[in-house]
């Protein structure tokens, strides 16, 4: 059904309700709204443009609203000891569960490495030292020495299922937090699968996002190649990493968005719920009071200690 | 029906257009390299639409449902039909026939036992009893490959001090026709007895020979497992490989490889085998015969005590008189 509004792809849209016929204003970074009258869930297509290409795959809501809500609560309350006290006792309030766009991305990775490989061997040592009468004896003992040869070479692997976010509204670094998603489940996208849902346009320009892939990847290759290293032991690890055959789709995902307001002079701290595990994810407020305290208590033990040390040795 | 292995159009001709494996039907992505599979109708809309799915039975509007991971009429309950996930049990496609008569197999027994050395008690052959001959047909995957293999080790060659040196490498190596055991019914030191006994270039539709009573085994993985398990072999046979043909020395340690497959192509066959059960004095034992060629045999054996006993009793002898000549 066409309607007949503006293209523009950065301004509020007004959409009419297919239901009832009322009037909707709808943000221009979602794509589907909940009539505030009638309930009716509307999915909006829009033409795919460079920026803003259409979705290729989905994860399903697996967690549904009441379970989201009760892992919130356990999470705030088992948060570790330098938490805020109010913050324990906060309610989470839900924002939305929303379908966020995501980023899918895959590559082959070449790479040039060179590093200093330690391989260790033992040699018989004679020493001298004195013995239990005070004579000066000789002996020997066996210590372990490292031999350090240089490596080069090239490593090739494929690195798939890098998963970066699309939206301005949820950082990288909150995504990862509540990643891993099971990508054994990924639909293909369907305007059904989304309905009676929010689900989120992308925000973030996809040169961004396929820096932050990009990132994510030759962080990946470096870790493996740590473990690639032959030896006992390595050092001076340098390496190259080039991607070549690049791929990125978009991939709508679950999440479950919460905004703990803890104190009247803060702002809200946003706790993120993967709509498919229940894996919860945030950045839980310091008390500032509670490092103090355990800071002082911890120098007064050391002090005391100090004292009694002092005390016996006199 | 045979088939050639070339022209085996299992695969509904989709190939992934990163590593040029096959894709298989239902396969959203390509399970070697992660490339998404091309969409048959990819129909954007131009332009701004909107929409609201509604109920076919009822009119209401569709909701997707956490609970049934599918979109639900909230009114009369009515699923709305999605593309499922495909995740099927692995099932044969393909049958290698008996070309050995369960009388060959009853034949390769009895000289089997006779051939089985001084220490078998001599009147092995003529006193055992074979109580069952199983034809079977046990399951495995077969698969081509490209593979680039990237590889570090250590090895002796080229040490200084320290009895290993590091080496690395990068080799483009071909999988033909590996078989991967996929069998519950067969031991992985029984496959690889046999494993080398078969003509690969015959693949027929239907189990033939075997009579009535032969075992049809069932691959018991899913689909996606079942590519895990591939994987992992690959990188197995990848390490194998290049510690046989490409790394300097004789003595390794540390082998790491990192794979990058192309071409994958697996097929899941069945392959025939007898599996026979004979007795020796109140003692089962059990041996393996593959089924396209009898000189591969495989099974246990008893040993003769009276025999070990007197070789031990012997060597202790001559130990003894070696250090009374040498004192």
């Amino acid at each position: 059904m066409p309607t007949d509004l503006a293209q523009s792809t950065s301004q509020p849209q007004q959409i009419t309700c297919q239901s009832c016929g009322a009037k909707l204003v709808l943000g221009a970074n979602m794509r589907s709204a909940l009539c505030p009258y009638c309930a009716s869930p509307s999915i909006v297509s829009r033409p795919p443009s460079t920026d803003r290409p259409n979705p290729a795959f989905l994860v399903g809501f697996v967690v549904d609203h009441d379970h989201a809500t009760k892992t919130v609560r356990k999470w705030i309350a088992g948060s570790h000891m330098f938490a805020r006290s109010d913050f324990k006792a906060a309610v989470p309030e839900l924002t939305r569960g929303v379908y966020l766009p995501a980023y899918l991305y895959g590559a082959v990775a070449h790479t040039d490495y060179a590093a200093d490989i330690g391989e260790n061997y033992t040699e018989t040592e004679t020493y001298t030292t004195t013995d239990a009468n005070g004579k000066r004896v000789t002996r020997t003992r066996i210590v372990t020495k490292t031999e350090w040869r240089s490596l080069r070479g090239n490593h090739s692997c494929y690195v798939v299922d890098v998963i970066v976010t699309a939206s301005k509204g949820v950082t990288n670094t909150a995504l990862d937090a509540i990643e891993p998603f099971d990508l054994r489940s990924l639909r293909r996208y369907s305007d059904s699968l989304i309905a009676g849902w929010l689900a989120e346009e992308p925000s973030r320009s996809p040169h961004e996002c396929f820096q932050l892939a990009h990132d994510e990847t030759v962080e990946q290759v470096r870790s493996m190649l740590s473990r690639f290293m032959p030896g006992d032991s390595y050092s001076n690890l340098q390496h190259r990493v080039e991607l070549s055959q690049e791929v990125i789709d978009l991939v709508l995902l679950p999440v479950w968005s919460y905004a703990v307001r803890y104190a009247d002079d803060r702002p809200p701290v946003q706790i993120l719920v993967n709509g498919q595990t229940g894996r919860v994810g945030g950045k839980v407020p310091v008390s500032a009071t509670k490092v103090t305290i355990a800071v002082v208590i911890g120098l007064i033990l050391i002090g005391g200690l100090l004292l009694l040390m002092a005390g016996a040795s006199q | 029906m045979t088939n050639s292995v070339s022209d085996l159009s299992t695969h509904d001709g989709l190939v992934c257009s990163r590593c040029e494996s096959p894709l298989e039907p239902g396969d959203l992505r390509c399970a070697i390299c992660g490339q998404a599979a091309p969409v048959k109708d990819a129909a954007a809309p131009h332009t701004v639409t909107v929409t609201i799915l509604r109920c076919t039975g009822c009119g209401a509007a569709v909701r997707y449902d956490p609970k049934h991971q599918a979109p639900m009429c909230p009114f009369c309950g009515e699923a709305v039909k999605v593309e499922s996930i495909e995740d099927p049990l692995e099932q044969t496609e393909h049958y290698l026939p008996f070309t050995v008569t369960p009388e060959q197999a009853r034949d390769t027994l009895r000289e089997w036992l006779g051939s089985r050395g001084w220490f078998r008690p001599a009147d092995l052959s003529a006193s055992a009893q074979l109580l069952e001959l199983k034809p079977l047909w046990w399951v495995a995957w077969m698969f081509d490959a490209e593979a680039l293999i990237s590889w570090t080790a250590d090895s002796n060659a080229g040490a200084g001090r320290s009895s290993w040196a590091p080496h690395s490498g990068q080799n483009d190596v071909r999988f033909d026709d590996i078989l991967v055991s996929a069998s519950r019914g067969l031991s992985d030191h029984e496959v690889s007895a046999i494993r080398g006994g078969f003509d690969l270039s015959v693949l027929q539709d239907t189990p033939i020979g075997g009579g009535e009573d032969a075992t049809l085994e069932h691959f018991d993985m899913h689909r996606s497992q079942a590519r895990q398990y591939v994987s992992s072999a690959i990188e197995r046979l990848a390490a194998d490989r290049v510690q046989q043909h490409s790394i300097p020395g004789s003595v390794f340690r540390n082998v790491n490889v990192a794979v990058v497959v192309r071409k994958l192509v697996t097929h899941r066959i069945s392959l025939p085998a007898y599996v026979l059960a004979y007795r020796y004095r109140n003692e089962l034992y059990r041996v393996v015969i593959c089924g396209q060629n009898q000189r591969l045999v495989i099974g246990t054996s008893p040993l003769s005590m009276p025999k070990v006993v007197f070789v031990v009793i012997l060597a202790i002898v001559l130990i003894a008189l070696f250090f009374a000549a040498a004192s």
